[in-house]
């Protein structure tokens, strides 16, 4: 290109600048792994003095990855790519068309003697000794009968001359992925307690509660273990409710997200809630026995119908006397009787034998005729969920397969072209194979060998 | 457990081949050679049948999964590629003198995988996040990509080496004489790279995708993503040095190098930094 270009576009044309912006990248991202970033920095923040932490904190030190140096360094590099691509395209074109010129005296400039051979033939039989070859090795050639020379030309993986185009265009699209990834989308979790629905999920960036276009409900979380200790399975049953209407129930597993309306749900943590369910059995004058299963805040019919009761709180550790529950119960008439049911009552009357007198509301059988006990606590979980919206991903994808795409074809495929010139020269015939290929030079000259020695074969066969 | 008890033995027939390679780098005797490639071969088919063996044997357990779950399996595994790598490579070059310097690495792997404390070679099951189907094609490839930058470190060091004798051959040991010209060395050490860049870009590829399914997110900046990419932008510029800038020879050594030490982080440097990746946890 003799046109004189400007500076800027030979500054950013230039691989010195992409080198040195990676190296950068580079070098930030590593910083990045040895700082503590976001929530982790906090932690660093009593080690080192309030004026530089409040300095690195301004220079987003601590949130690197996010920052604007890290935002302008790619951002220059995505420059510098398309403005190289551009610079070198034009160069890339003509050697594409170079290939696949039918016809080039130039190749055969210069060529090393054992390049051609002779042999006692004509031009006729000889151009069908190539033909043949070309056809079986190549697939695909052109043949051009000139004044005196009959030329033959093949080529081979030209589209690999691309394959860095394929490469570079890749990594545009990755960043154009990560921008629709960082504006439109959403990455949040929320908390759901079994047996509760949430319309609402909060930001994990800023801490923000956004509403949710449907409800969620948990029915259930499982986790299973191994004989170990390990875990083996985190489960929650989803049910996903529109106008509240069953959309849609699933299993939700780590590795096995749900997707629904748009968002993705990931098991990603659980816990323990307060105020599972517990099973109590109410004896009746010391004969009759009923199991009833309750849970915090409902209300329940006496066997005998003199009354209800409802489940004040569900402790599973009271006061360090193990589970309890408080219940209240109220006559027809009225009366109300609050106290705690005790699940080791044995027990503690054994160490302590006088605590009803002390401490009355321990004594499960304050309303008569009911003796209350307890028989067992349900442990009740929350599941943690992480909800992510991105509507990058498939950009994200495309670039993936444009990327290794790009470089299968630049590292396992290289064009090569190879022309093939026959020629009378008294009753002989003088043949001579020139190759071209712009990246593994011996394995051409392999090639030519091959195709001179295949030649001499047919036509010292054929004579 | 049998295969631990083979692995161990492995071991033991990589440092013998080790030895033979070096005899025939120093006596040249063409004998040792063929010993010595024979030595790897069984080991190496001792090492795939063991491997073999711990896979049905997990199955049998009852949780069965592909032996590339922990520390110990992924040391044995790095080590099976880069011994498979190098036999790969001997016979497509026919010369067996860069086995002196790549049998050593995977002896040394396989030592530290059986020796090294607080590494446990029992067949564990998977907690629930290793349970998908992407733990194998991550792990093959990048491990594979890890083994090609193995050798192409190794690469490096033979260059230096030869470089460092001097440039007169005849007056050079065996040993010299004997290692690949600089620039056979030059554009395997290329290849390695390029073969090396291709798996590596693979297993970063196939850990997005996975983690767009464990975690919610194809990147999440965690110290092993962090550092898989440093190493994926240090062979970037290596290949571009080459190809745009025409580097050769002692300056793509330096590189290969280089590379290695980031492999070499990103493989156990992370574990030092808390990282979701981390097999120490």
């Amino acid at each position: 290109m003799s046109k004189k270009k400007s500076t800027i576009w030979s500054f950013f044309s230039s691989i010195q600048l992409a080198i040195v912006l990676i190296s950068l990248i580079a070098f930030f991202a590593l910083i990045g792994t040895l700082v503590p970033q976001r929530e982790a920095s906090v932690k660093l923040a009593e080690s080192i003095s309030p004026s530089l932490f409040s300095f690195l904190l301004k220079m987003q030190f601590f949130d690197l990855y996010h920052s604007v140096w890290f935002i302008i360094l790619s951002g220059l590099l995505a420059v510098n790519l398309i403005i190289c691509s551009l610079d070198r395209l034009p160069l890339t074109w003509r050697r594409f068309r170079m290939q696949s010129l039918p016809f080039n005296e130039e190749a055969f400039k210069d060529l090393p003697a054992t390049n051609t051979f002779q042999a006692g033939s004509d031009v006729q039989r000889a151009a069908e000794a190539a033909t043949r070859l070309l056809k079986k090795k190549y697939g695909k050639f052109a043949r051009t009968d000139g004044p005196g020379n009959t030329y033959f030309c093949a080529q081979k993986g030209s589209f690999s001359l691309f394959g860095v185009y394929l490469v570079h265009l890749s990594l545009l699209v990755l960043i154009v992925g990560a921008i629709i990834g960082s504006i439109f989308g959403i990455e949040a979790y929320v908390n759901i307690t079994e047996g509760e629905t949430v319309t609402a999920i909060t930001l994990r960036n800023g801490n923000q509660s956004i509403p949710l276009p449907f409800s969620v409900r948990c029915d259930k979380f499982t986790m299973e273990l191994y004989e170990s200790g390990m875990p083996k399975t985190f489960q929650s049953d989803l049910t996903f409710l529109k106008d509240n209407q069953v959309a849609h129930v699933g299993k939700l597993l780590v590795n096995h997200p749900i997707e629904f309306d748009g968002f993705r749900f990931y098991q990603a943590s659980y816990g323990n809630a307060p105020g599972g369910k517990a099973t109590l059995a109410l004896v009746r004058d010391g004969g009759h026995r009923d199991v009833i299963n309750v849970e915090q805040g409902y209300t329940f019919n006496l066997p005998g119908k003199e009354g209800t009761f409802q489940v004040l709180r569900v402790e599973e550790n009271m006061m360090k006397m193990g589970p309890a529950v408080k219940v209240a119960v109220r006559s027809n008439k009225n009366e109300e009787a609050v106290f705690w049911v005790f699940q080791q009552i044995d027990q503690i009357k054994k160490i302590s034998p006088d605590i009803f007198e002390q401490v009355p509301v321990f004594n499960p059988g304050l309303f008569q005729p009911y003796t209350f006990s307890l028989l067992g606590l349900e442990e009740k979980y929350y599941t943690g969920l992480q909800v992510n919206r991105d509507p990058g991903t498939p950009v994200v994808t495309a670039a993936a397969i444009l990327l290794i795409g790009g470089l299968m074809l630049i590292l396992f495929s290289y064009a090569r072209s190879i022309w093939i010139r026959i020629g009378q020269k008294g009753d002989m015939v003088v043949i001579a194979v020139a190759g071209r290929s712009y990246k593994n030079q011996p394995s051409l000259q392999k090639e030519i060998q091959y195709l001179l020695s295949e030649l001499k074969n047919s036509l010292e066969k054929s004579q | 457990m049998i295969n631990t008890t083979i692995l161990s033995w492995v071991t033991f027939i990589y440092f013998a081949a080790f030895v033979f390679y070096l005899f025939r780098m120093v006596l040249g005797h063409e004998f040792w050679s063929k010993l010595a490639t024979w030595t790897t071969l069984i080991g190496i088919v001792a090492q795939s049948v063991a491997l073999i063996i711990r896979w049905k044997t997990s199955y049998n357990m009852g949780i069965g999964h592909a032996p590339l779950s922990n520390f110990y399996e992924s040391l044995i595994f790095f080590a099976w590629t880069i011994v498979l790598l190098y036999l790969l490579m001997q016979w497509r070059l026919k010369n067996s003198s860069i086995g002196v310097f790549v049998l050593p690495v995977a002896f040394l792997i396989m030592a530290y995988a059986s020796i090294a404390p607080g590494i446990n070679n029992r067949i564990e099951p998977l907690i629930p996040a290793l349970q998908s189907n992407w733990l194998t094609s991550h792990v093959l490839t990048c491990f594979l990509g890890y083994a090609a930058f193995t050798v192409a470190f190794a690469l490096g060091l033979m260059y230096f080496v030869k470089k460092a004798s001097g440039a007169d051959v005849s007056q050079s040991s065996i040993f010299i004489r004997l290692l690949p010209t600089e620039y056979q060395m030059d554009e395997l050490m290329y290849s390695c790279a390029a073969l090396g860049f291709i798996f590596l870009t693979l297993g970063i590829v196939t850990g997005s995708v996975w983690a767009h399914y464990a975690w919610g997110s194809y990147w999440s900046w965690d110290p092993k993503e962090t550092w898989s990419l440093i190493t994926w932008l240090i062979y970037a510029v290596m290949l571009h040095v080459r190809l745009v800038r025409g580097w050769r020879g002692q300056r793509m050594a330096i590189m290969a190098i280089v590379g290695f030490a980031c492999v070499l982080f990103t493989y156990l440097g992370v574990n030092l930094l808390p990282s979701l990746h981390s097999y120490m946890t």
